[in-house]
């Protein structure tokens, strides 16, 4: 039990790889809230999940993109897990795919709200709180895209380029408050779009990764939660590579 | 609150929060409280945000603003009883 006593958000955490963090977090003792952005379904489902487990446990209705939304967020979670996080997991992310050419602006522009910007806001409200009690865990789940860049993913990879960047200069600023600022990139993982693809498309894929597989949203969950763990007192500012040796960075 | 008693809580939190190696009544009321004066960086004052909106209920949601408020003890003072209009 790790993370026993610890406080833990995670944007986009009703799906996915977002889910299995929070779920992670919370098998190791810590209470949990997490944000999507819309209610009901998925979020119902992981809520009670993290409930069966015996931790407290959050779920808000939140858009990232949206300043006075994630105001609210960090205030209600605040108020049901009895203090603010002193872990935030920086996973919400959208997608709007079209090559760069034919890319209108309005989505291109979406992209870096929320998956930029969208964590920037999440780290400044999370950031007093953190300083004043000199203990915080940061993780911005990143993308091999920020590193190999991605076609008809530019905004996507520039997002995530910008975040591995923030990631690193968040680092230095407060390392010395006790605070650590990591970056998780998860490779291709399990979802319901690797599921849907063709046995052709899908043995392509596999063949490009070393470990010759997708990854779980397990695998990474394990990566963060090494990141927030004790194990990792002395890790800040780097990316931890979950992606069967696809990046090799 | 009197100027004075303000003053003496200021730089009592300076010494004691950010362990200053200064005793609070030897911290001058106009150098600079980052920079040289105090040997702290710009850094440091990131700590004295939390310190200072946590103490005296006060915010200092910027650089702008915190440039101002911290360029020196008596522009701390003013401005912490400016915001809460004493």
């Amino acid at each position: 039990m790790s993370l026993a006593g610890r406080r833990v958000l995670v944007t986009g955490g009703s799906r996915g790889i977002g889910r299995a963090i929070a779920l992670a977090c919370a098998q190791e003792g810590a209470a949990v809230a997490f944000c999507s952005r819309e209610a009901g379904g998925a979020a119902g489902e992981t809520l009670s999940a993290l409930r069966r487990t015996g931790v407290l446990a959050a779920a808000v209705q939140a858009d990232v993109a949206d300043a006075a939304a994630v105001a609210t967020l960090f205030t209600t979670v605040r108020e049901a897990l009895g203090g603010p996080p002193d872990v935030l997991v920086n996973n919400a992310a959208v997608t709007h795919d079209a090559l760069l050419m034919l890319a209108p602006e309005p989505a291109w522009r979406d992209v870096i709200e929320t998956n930029l910007i969208g964590a920037y806001r999440c780290c400044r409200a999370a950031l007093r709180p953190m300083i004043a009690g000199r203990w915080g865990r940061i993780v911005n789940v990143v993308s091999p895209a920020a590193f190999l860049g991605k076609e008809g993913a530019s905004s996507y990879a520039a997002a995530k380029g910008g975040l591995v960047a923030l990631t690193k200069s968040l680092a230095r600023e407060v390392a010395r408050f006790g605070v650590t600022v990591n970056a998780v990139s998860p490779g291709l993982v399990e979802t319901r779009l690797v599921a849907g693809m063709s046995a052709d498309a899908r043995a392509e894929l596999d063949a490009r990764i070393p470990l010759g597989r997708p990854g779980t949203p397990e695998e990474i969950a394990a990566a963060v939660l090494f990141l927030v763990s004790p194990a990792a007192s002395y890790v800040t500012g780097t990316t931890l590579h979950v992606d069967g040796g696809l990046t090799m960075l | 609150m009197d100027r004075d008693v303000l003053r003496a809580e200021v730089k009592a939190l300076l010494a004691e929060g950010l362990r200053l190696e200064l005793a609070p009544a030897d911290i001058p009321d106009d150098s600079p409280i980052f920079g040289d004066g105090l040997g702290l960086d710009s850094i440091d004052a990131l700590e004295l945000v939390v310190l200072v909106e946590e103490r005296f209920q006060v915010s200092i949601p910027d650089e702008e603003i915190g440039k101002r408020a911290f360029a020196s003890v008596a522009a701390l003072v003013e401005f912490i009883a400016a915001e809460r209009g004493t």
